[in-house]
């Protein structure tokens, strides 16, 4: 592999998608089929990527006052297995949508945008200059912005938010990159290791930790995730915030944290507590919230929030088993929730709806969706053999790991971590049932009898996730093997209590599942259902009012006392920093402009004032 | 190739006294004209990068004449000028046929280039302040040009500040006069290089401060700009806020503070207080305005705080000592965004210029979906909302960056963080008018609106080519080198400013 692979697959996408943006609607014929290549061109360079591990290139462009601005490249094994994952999932995502973005209005933009995406993600990845990486972050947001305003109706409302988020995340990371070079002198990353524990140091972490997070989608930072789940499609959430922001943010929060090769890893160390924390509370808080929501994409969004949680939770150990379970579980999540996203997009496709509450007894209309989607929902909820099990394992361990090596705070509250970890596990199940049943299972409502199973385009991809899903699970040492331990530097094998004989339980489910479908063929072999309409006192009831939808399930948890107040504060918005800022921001602007009244008698007091406090100043007559 | 200097005077001053001779028959021959003396003008300033020149008018030398000096600031200056002039003409020549004589308005706005090409050329400060008039009067001519009752309101207020600040400007001059003996700026200049600066003197610094503030309608001097910025046409607010704020504000006042009166840690504190108010109030004043040229005139507010705050720092390092390499990187910070803005406000302006005429309203509330009805004026203001909110690739990017770190080296994190957060609600506030204005729903009277293509949009994707490649002014040293380090030294080199000048008076031997 030559080294000009580096650039050519970061700046050919990111060029060609940049054109295409503002190419006229006519040529849409071109763009796609263009879409198509690029990504799996994209993906080719991504596995020649993945083979070279050494590759490495370097140009100056330009240097003003001593500080250097060169584009710097170099792959590592941390980026390369993510960087063959985002370019994964972007041409999945690619072959998913391009038939169906045709129709849309703004074509061209959707597609301009997948391919910044494709070249900005492995941009972020490959880049070993802080404000290299920044460059290619930005262009990841603003291809994310593009994608979501190319939505329905509100996709501009939705837009807007998350461009502001995590525009004023960029901000933070800009001023943290910039506090690091002001300590270390230099921007190449493979240069910097912070040991002085400084403020400026803190701060600078603080800042960068705060991008991470915000792009990840952690707790209290997460809130443009739901809103663009709810109103933009479900393609551009599989792609950029189920699977790609997260690689990222993850990734920019493992090289800032990394034990011994991280940028802050000594900063880091003592602030294992802070992210522990952050960690908890978005695993717990995200998925309560996601059990009350009745919109699917929404559903899935703030279970992408709480996923979240895991990963931090496996950094915040900062020991190997955890990190690789935080990493692990980082790669499972980015495969079960695009495929989930998928699914959604699909229901939504063929059923016009999204609402839990209008849908129903869809898994024998679209069998191969159903399939998908429940391998995906059992992943996720970690029920064994699937690998969101593998993972979540992993991190437990990682975090009874810590409890027995150190003795900090945030060591010494490992139960605490580990149970609210495990509680939230299972609450994602119980609202993955929900789904299930509401989508999949109930009875069908009448204006669902027409459904179809949607087009190869869309089941090929979601099949690919689910077969992925079971293979990351069943056979999960050779991801871990293969990708993670490279990526986190281990030699060999780690020595973890438990680990488990996936092929021996993986055994015994598929006897289980087989003595019991033998139990059901045996019952139901030569006897007929007889199959009636219901009827209460004489009267026969219409199939609509015989739903029992699954928006039902866990009201009991919204009305409880305490939690109930909660609720209601977070349906108003309380604790979105979004609108919270945008109230205080409005009252400084409205105070201001109470001030300019327009009366030019007003305005000259101004002007004198201001010419008197000069005369104070300039003629040091006070 | 050596051009003249006064021809950046002549040139665009006798064409606006022939062209309202062509009258209502060769309207068509005046507005061709027009640009083209305009699109002359651009080609000379290009040419005159890199150059040092000193004209003596009528041979009286120094101190007895009037010169004419055209250094690294200058020229970068003229540059913007002629760039912004000529897309603001090539736009005007179809926008302005709602108006009704145009020969007028196209007197006024060579006018108003006369009056900025001599603020930048000019080497003595009375006749800075004489252009300073002619390019002041004809703005508040058309300002008023649609003699609408809220354009004419917004001209009389902007005409009442205008004509106190160039009273403050004279003032100043006169009190100069009486403690130097000269107008000259460079003999002023060694005066105080080697006498100090007197209280006198720092009372006529206080009311250039004041002057040049309200010109270039720094907070707490800034009130009329939101009026007339939206008021005028929108090429000519593009003008306005492209240019005219810079001529006659940002640069007079950073020439008289660096290379006359001289830098002292006072001043440089009240320059970065100006420019921290102008950014924050600015734009928190911006981000609540559903009026689209309000909105982007407040943002002019805003956007000229960063240059100021730029120009302050380095003043600051220099008078404290600091390391002359962060100063210098503050000032090319500012100066480079004193560029982009010319380039990103004048594209915004036409581009709700070529809403406002294309739909009638420029209410954002009013407007929405325009993105399938006007595709390039959305490609073009999407892309100049991406620079101004220091979106990388683009222009903003570079400047805001360079910026920002050259606050953090010299230390003044809290600086560094005001300027970050400015950017983010620039950012938001440029989403605003994204989302209500090109994205949503379009409403059902707007369903049959078109475009006008043409100049129009030539002006419009002219600019927007230069948002996407002006990053090159920086990351092309030779470029650097030519446009903005030789802008930045003549600056830096402060006092240094008065032995240029009159030594090239003396090797021209006249």
């Amino acid at each position: 592999m030559s080294n000009e692979l580096l650039p050519i697959i970061v700046f050919a996408p990111i060029v060609l998608g940049f054109i295409t943006l503002f190419l006229p609607r006519a040529l849409r014929y071109f763009t796609a089929p263009l879409t198509l290549l690029v990504t799996a061109l994209v993906f080719l360079g991504a596995v020649g990527i993945f083979q070279d591990k050494t590759l490495s290139y370097s140009v100056p462009i330009f240097n003003i006052q001593e500080i250097s601005f060169d584009l710097l490249l170099r792959n590592t094994s941390l980026s390369s297995f993510m960087i063959l994952f985002a370019a994964g999932f972007t041409s999945l995502i690619a072959i998913y949508s391009v038939k169906s973005s045709m129709d849309n209005k703004a074509a061209n933009i959707f597609y301009g945008a997948i391919m910044l995406t494709a070249g900005g993600s492995i941009g972020v990845l490959l880049a070993d200059h802080l404000l290299v990486l920044l460059f290619f972050w930005e262009i990841v947001t603003v291809a994310l912005y593009l994608m979501i305003t190319t939505g329905q109706e509100k996709s501009n409302f939705a837009a807007t938010k998350t461009f502001a988020m995590l525009g004023a995340s960029d901000g933070a990371l800009l001023l943290g990159i910039l506090f690091t070079y002001k300590i270390c002198g230099t921007f190449q990353m493979s240069h910097i290791a912070i040991t002085e524990n400084e403020p400026l140091a803190i701060a600078a972490f603080l800042l960068m930790a705060v991008a991470a997070l915000t792009k990840a989608g952690a707790f209290p930072l997460h809130t443009w995730l739901p809103t663009s789940g709810q109103y933009s499609n479900a393609a551009v959430m599989a792609i950029l915030p189920a699977s790609i922001d997260k690689l990222l943010g993850i990734y920019l929060l493992v090289v800032l944290v990394l034990p011994q090769k991280g940028l802050f890893a000594m900063v880091a160390w003592d602030l294992r507590l802070v992210l522990a924390i952050i960690g908890a509370a978005t695993v717990l808080i995200a998925v309560m919230i996601a059990m009350v929501q009745h919109n699917i994409k929404k559903l899935f969004a703030y279970h992408a929030i709480s996923q979240v949680g895991y990963m931090v939770l496996g950094i915040a150990t900062m020991n190997p088993i955890g990190l690789a379970g935080g990493l692990f579980h980082m790669l499972n999540h980015s495969i079960y929730k695009s495929c989930l996203f998928l699914c959604g997009g699909a229901v939504e496709e063929s059923t016009g709806t999204a609402e839990l509450e209008q849908l129903g007894g869809l898994g024998k209309k679209m069998p191969l969706t159903f399939m998908a989607c429940f391998i995906a929902a059992m992943s996720i909820s970690g029920v064994l053999p699937f690998n969101g099990f593998a993972s979540k394992w992993l991190v437990y361990q990682g975090i009874i790991q810590m409890g027995k090596d150190t003795t900090t705070t945030a060591a010494i509250l490992w139960p605490l971590w580990l149970v609210t970890a495990m509680f939230a596990s299972a609450l994602t199940l119980a609202s993955f049932v929900k789904i299930l049943h509401s989508v999949f299972l109930s009875r069908m409502p009448d204006a669902l009898r027409e459904t179809k199973e949607v087009s190869a385009f869309k089941f090929v991809p979601m099949m690919i996730l689910a077969a992925l899903c079971v293979i990351f699970g069943i056979l999960y040492t050779l991801p871990l093997k293969i990708f993670i331990y490279p990526a986190l530097g281990f030699k060999g094998d780690l020595q973890v209590l438990g680990f488990w004989d996936s092929s021996f339980a993986t055994l015994m489910l598929m006897i289980g599942l087989c003595v019991g479908a033998v139990i059901i063929a045996a019952v139901s072999i030569g006897k007929k259902a007889r199959k009636v309409p219901t009827w209460t006192c004489g009267e026969i009831q219409p199939n609509d009012s015989m739903i029992i939808p699954g928006t039902a399930f866990y009201k009991t948890v919204s009305s409880l006392e305490g939690l109930k107040q909660l609720y209601s504060w977070q349906e108003k918005e309380v604790f979105d920093p979004y609108t919270q800022a945008g109230k205080s921001g409005s009252g400084l602007t409205n105070m201001l402009k109470w001030l300019h009244n327009g009366i030019l008698p007003i305005y000259m007091n101004w002007v004198t004032i201001g010419l008197l406090v000069l005369l104070f100043i300039l003629c040091e007559i006070w | 190739m050596s051009i003249p200097l006064p021809l950046f005077i002549a040139l665009p001053l006798a064409s606006a006294f022939l062209l309202p001779l062509c009258g209502k028959k060769f309207k068509g021959f005046a507005s061709l004209a027009a640009t083209v003396v305009i699109a002359v003008l651009l080609v000379m300033s290009i040419l005159s990068f890199g150059r040092f020149d000193v004209y003596i008018v009528g041979r009286w030398t120094i101190p007895l004449g009037i010169n004419l000096v055209l250094d690294g600031l200058s020229a970068l200056m003229l540059a913007t000028i002629s760039t912004v002039s000529f897309t603001a003409m090539l736009f005007s020549n179809r926008y302005m046929e709602q108006y009704t004589s145009k020969n007028k308005y196209l007197s006024l706005f060579l006018l108003m280039v006369t009056g900025m090409n001599g603020v930048v050329l000019s080497g003595d400060i009375f006749n800075l302040f004489v252009f300073l008039e002619i390019a002041s009067i004809a703005s508040y001519a058309l300002v008023g040009f649609g003699c609408e009752h809220e354009e004419l309101e917004a001209a009389f207020k902007y005409m009442t500040l205008g004509t106190v600040a160039s009273m403050f400007v004279l003032f100043g001059v006169g009190v100069v006069y009486g403690n130097t003996g000269s107008l000259n700026m460079a003999v002023i200049s060694r005066y105080v290089a080697e006498n100090g600066i007197n209280t006198g003197l720092a009372f006529a610094l206080a009311l250039f401060t004041t002057g040049f503030g309200l010109k270039a309608a720094l907070v707490p001097f800034h009130a009329w700009l939101p009026d007339a910025h939206p008021s005028a046409p929108a090429p000519i607010s593009a003008m306005l806020s492209g240019v005219l704020i810079k001529a006659l504000g940002i640069y007079s006042l950073s020439r008289v503070i660096f290379n006359v009166l001289g830098i002292s840690v006072q001043i440089s504190w009240v320059l970065i207080a100006l420019g921290v108010l102008s950014m924050v109030i600015g734009v928190f004043l911006a981000v609540g305005q559903w009026d689209f040229k309000r909105l982007l005139a407040y943002h002019s507010i805003s956007q000229m705080g960063y240059v100021i705050l730029g120009i302050g720092m380095a003043a600051l390092i220099l008078s404290n000592g600091g390391n002359p390499a962060w100063a210098s990187l503050a000032l090319l910070g500012g100066l480079f965004h004193l560029m982009n803005h010319a380039v990103f406000k004048s594209l915004l302006f036409l581009t709700s210029g070529s809403v406002e005429m294309s739909t009638g309203t420029r209410q954002l509330k009013e407007l929405g979906g325009l993105a399938e009805r006007l595709p390039v004026t959305r490609s073009t203001c999407t892309i100049a909302s991406a620079a101004i909110a220091g979106v990388p690739p683009f222009n903003g990017f570079w400047s805001k960056l360079i910026l920002v770190i050259a606050a953090v080296q010299a230390g003044l994190y809290g600086l560094a963080a005001v300027t970050v957060l400015v950017s983010i609600v620039t950012l938001i506030s440029f989403l605003k008018v994204q989302r209500y204005v090109f994205l949503g729903e379009l409403p059902e009277n707007l369903k049959s609106t078109a475009e006008h293509r043409g100049l129009m949009a030539c002006a419009m994707i002219l600019l927007a080519i230069l948002c996407v490649f002006m990053g090159a002014l920086v990351i092309y040293e030779p470029f650097r080198v030519v446009v903005l380090d030789n802008a930045v030294n003549a600056l830096s080199d402060g006092f240094a400013y008065a032995g240029k000048v009159l030594s090239a008076q003396i090797l021209t031997g006249q």
